[in-house]
């Protein structure tokens, strides 16, 4: 079970108006009619979920948020991250 | 004289501003002819764990010495700058005592968010401290029409009194309504602008989350742009009808040749081309003018990707091809974007723009950004005649507001 994975996917369900039964990982975000404010409404919901921060940039063309599984990528690695971090203040 | 249909002519006969690159219009317009940049580390309260730690900072505003009378020395720091200045544009007109016949004067001054700071610092009183209340003057220092009352209250003016609430169109919007009331005769002067002080940390949060602001700064229209830079501040301009002006021998700094509004009726966040083009196109019939008897856009530029091209794309709707000769440049570049009070600023700019003929920079411009294909006077400002000015501000929710500014009548 992939924990990451499944909360995400709950995320990304909760803000669209019509989710599909199951989003597979190459999923691509823009083809999820994902629009406007709702992809910072998302990243804050994932941000508040995992206790993380995720930098991103409106603005910008950010990889991280092509397909649903570069998402869930990006958020593990930031999880890890912080547990390195945590670990190496003790 | 009049207009060809005898309508009243609106003249500005007094500009106020504070700003990160200046307070008071001629520091103000020093720095803008030279370039200099306004945004820089906040400084105003501890960053904590903010990641965007920059912004456009008023710096060294005192008071004591630019709003002394006890209302605006014991209101927010928003009110402030709109006390400095509201005095300061009334002083230019000449007045500074009570207005001659109040009834037949308004102060419209709004704000995006009105007294931020004393919001804040209640909450913090209340539900951090545990205090048992807040400061009695918290509710009348946190309303966004506090301002105006004050200016009202200052000098003795008794015809209408609101601030407008439009985010970034606030100002112009403010400006135009009252334009628009004294074409209809309905009053002889008008202060009319905006002020914006919400560069507090739970604004900055809040700004954080929507993921438009730059770390780095403002570069509107560049290739390197990311995003908007906050800023503070405050524009107000003393507006009055034509004859009025004149009779009394007052000095007449510009004409408000045009004002249009519109709204995108689209989305919260991403602007429609129809919306901003629209409300340009609406600007110029109201002013009688067409696109080539522009000289100066004064854009919205705000250095986000979507704004950018989308005002870039909309010019070229109406401007066609004079969209090829016509100067566009962004101030947010150095003052920031003062949200609320923007159009005010950048109506003080554009006014000096026609006085000195010139045209500020949009500074920090390394190349243009994709699909930005205008003449947006980079890093260095020109020196060319200007007549005509036209000034955008677009708005979250899609809230357009243009004006157009012309020299003095003869």
């Amino acid at each position: 079970m992939d924990e990451v994975a499944d909360k995400i996917v709950a995320i990304l369900k909760k803000t669209m108006k019509n989710p599909p039964e199951t989003i597979p990982m190459d999923t691509k975000l823009s083809d999820l009619e994902i629009e406007s404010i709702d992809l910072a409404v998302i990243v804050f919901d994932i941000e508040d979920t995992f206790g993380i921060q995720i930098p991103y940039n409106a603005n910008e063309e950010v990889q991280d948020f092509a397909t649903v599984g570069s998402v869930v990528e990006r958020v593990k690695s930031i999880i890890a991250e912080k547990g390195n971090t945590a670990g190496a203040a003790a | 004289m009049s207009k060809a249909n005898g309508a009243r002519r609106v003249v500005v006969t007094g500009q106020g501003v504070v700003s990160s690159i200046g307070i008071g219009v001629p520091d103000f317009w020093a720095a803008v002819r030279r370039g200099d940049n306004g945004i820089g580390t906040i400084t105003l309260f501890p960053h904590g764990d903010l990641y965007i730690t920059i912004a456009g900072e008023v710096k060294g505003f005192d008071p004591q010495q630019r709003c002394p009378s006890k209302p605006f020395l014991l209101a927010d720091r928003y009110s402030q700058f709109a006390g400095s200045a509201a005095i300061e544009a009334m002083t230019q007109a000449g007045i500074t005592g009570k207005v001659e016949d109040g009834f037949r004067a308004a102060s419209i001054i709004g704000s995006g968010i009105g007294g931020l700071t004393t919001i804040e610092l209640g909450y913090d009183d209340l539900f951090i401290k545990q205090k048992k209340a807040t400061h009695p003057l918290t509710l009348l220092r946190s309303i966004a029409s506090s301002a105006a009352a004050h200016v009202s209250i200052e000098y003795g003016i008794k015809g209408p009194c609101f601030g407008t609430v439009s985010a970034c169109s606030t100002a112009a919007h403010a400006i135009g309504l009252t334009y628009q009331m004294i074409r209809s005769g309905m009053i002889d002067l008008g202060v009319a602008g905006a002020s914006e002080a919400c560069i507090t940390f739970g604004s900055m949060r809040s700004w954080q989350a929507m993921r438009v602001l730059s770390p780095e700064g403002c570069f509107p229209f560049a290739k390197r742009r990311n995003g908007t830079v906050l800023a503070e501040g405050a524009g107000i301009l003393v507006l009055e009808d034509l004859e009025h002006a004149r009779a009394r021998g007052a000095r007449i700094l510009a004409e408000v040749k045009g004002f249009g509004m519109t709204s995108d009726a689209a989305d919260m966040v991403n602007p429609s081309i129809e919306g901003p083009s629209v409300a340009m196109q609406m600007a110029l019939d109201d002013a009688g003018l067409s696109p080539d008897d522009i000289d100066y856009i004064n854009a919205h530029g705000t250095a986000t990707t979507i704004n950018d091209i989308n005002e870039t794309r909309a010019i070229r709707q109406v401007f066609g091809n004079a969209a090829n000769k016509v100067c566009v440049s962004s101030t947010k570049s150095m003052h920031g974007h003062c949200l609320g009070a923007g159009g005010g600023v950048e109506a003080v700019a554009s006014i000096m723009a026609i006085n000195d003929n010139f045209v500020p920079a949009t500074i920090g411009f390394d190349e243009p950004g994709a699909e930005c294909d205008l003449d947006y006077v980079p890093n260095v400002g020109r020196a060319r005649e200007v007549n005509y000015v036209m000034s955008n501000s677009f708005a979250f929710g899609g809230l357009n507001a243009v004006l157009v500014f012309g020299p003095a009548p003869d």
